[in-house]
């Protein structure tokens, strides 16, 4: 679950260097180290991270659209599941499944269903194939299955994503003040140069 | 995160981490809120379906079984609405288990961050 691995004191501090296309954010130590490791000045250091975040936030709204997608399939492939259970558990008694569906908004019809061994599952791509109530289950199980681990896994992502759009956010927070902190040196090193 | 005016507290990686950890649970706090939200509106529905189902004198019930309206005897009715609604409050009670534990790490994260930061950060929502 957690994407970092380092335990307390690690020297260089960045945990995981990307997963799986996201970057990662490196932790910054000391900011003064930072900045002449990297050769840039304030500015072009800002603005870097400030670029960063902006490209973070372009993946989250990604994965956060994949997510909401997952989201509404999965309860989809539940309701197709209860009904072949039905289907199913009607088979021994004989009985037909009397049920309204609608032919059109608004406008509903009567169905009698009578006991039956197959379904027909849509699989996409105007394709619809016949199956036996026991395939059709473990097809559309399989299916929740994997939509399931496939959204866990987003999920993961979205953390993993968030925890460096706070690394970088508290980064360019850290480099603004050590500016200001060091113009301020600046200015009071200036003051007493002159008195 | 707030900029302070040129203060040198220095952001240990212990720090970023449990900032980092602050913000996972916040976001996991607003997330369960919204699902609590909506079990407890599945939670009222079925108890409103529960309550008029022993009003009707009706014998068949139109249930709604994926996208149709199967017909099912009332008694079965009944008892599928009384599956569901010991589900959703099972759900329900998880749910407001976990708040109050994210709620919790919440409070204790932030007070180790005040401690640290104070003035620094902002840890409230907006």
């Amino acid at each position: 679950m957690a994407s970092s691995s380092s335990t307390s004191g690690s020297a260089s501090g960045s945990a995981v260097t990307e997963r799986r296309g996201i970057p990662g954010a490196q932790f910054v130590e000391d900011v003064q180290t930072y900045l002449t490791q990297s050769g840039l000045d304030v500015g072009s250091a800002l603005a870097f991270l400030q670029e960063r975040l902006q490209q973070y936030k372009v993946v989250e709204m990604k994965l956060l659209a994949q997510q909401r997608d997952l989201q509404a399939k999965i309860p989809d492939i539940e309701k197709c599941l209860d009904v072949v259970a039905t289907l199913q558990a009607k088979k021994g008694t004989g009985e037909e499944l009397i049920a309204d569906f609608e032919v059109s908004e608004g406008i509903y019809s009567r169905a009698r269903i009578e006991e039956t061994n197959s379904v027909c599952l849509w699989l996409g791509a105007n394709v619809m194939l016949e199956y036996t109530l026991e395939e059709a289950t473990g097809l559309l199980q399989k299916n929740l299955d994997n939509a399931r681990a496939s959204l866990e896994v987003l999920i993961a992502d979205l953390q993993f994503l968030r925890d460096q759009v706070t690394i970088t956010q508290v980064t360019i927070a850290r480099v603004y003040n050590w500016d200001v902190h060091q113009r301020r040196i600046q200015q009071a090193v200036a003051t007493t140069a002159q008195e | 995160m707030q900029q302070g005016g040129g203060s040198d507290t220095e952001v240990t990686w212990e720090d970023q981490q449990n900032i980092n950890k602050f913000g996972r649970l916040n976001n996991r706090f607003h997330e369960l809120e919204d699902e609590i939200k909506i079990a407890k509106e599945t939670n009222d529905n079925l108890e409103d379906a529960s309550n008029e189902l022993i009003l009707t004198d009706e014998e068949v019930v139109r249930f709604q079984i994926g996208e149709v309206f199967a017909h099912v005897s009332k008694d079965e009715v009944e008892n599928r609405i009384e599956q569901m609604k010991e589900v959703t409050s099972q759900k329900l009670e998880k749910l407001e288990e976990e708040k109050e534990s994210v709620l919790a790490q919440m409070s204790e994260l932030k007070k180790i961050l005040y401690a640290k930061f104070n003035d620094s950060i902002n840890l409230e929502e907006d």
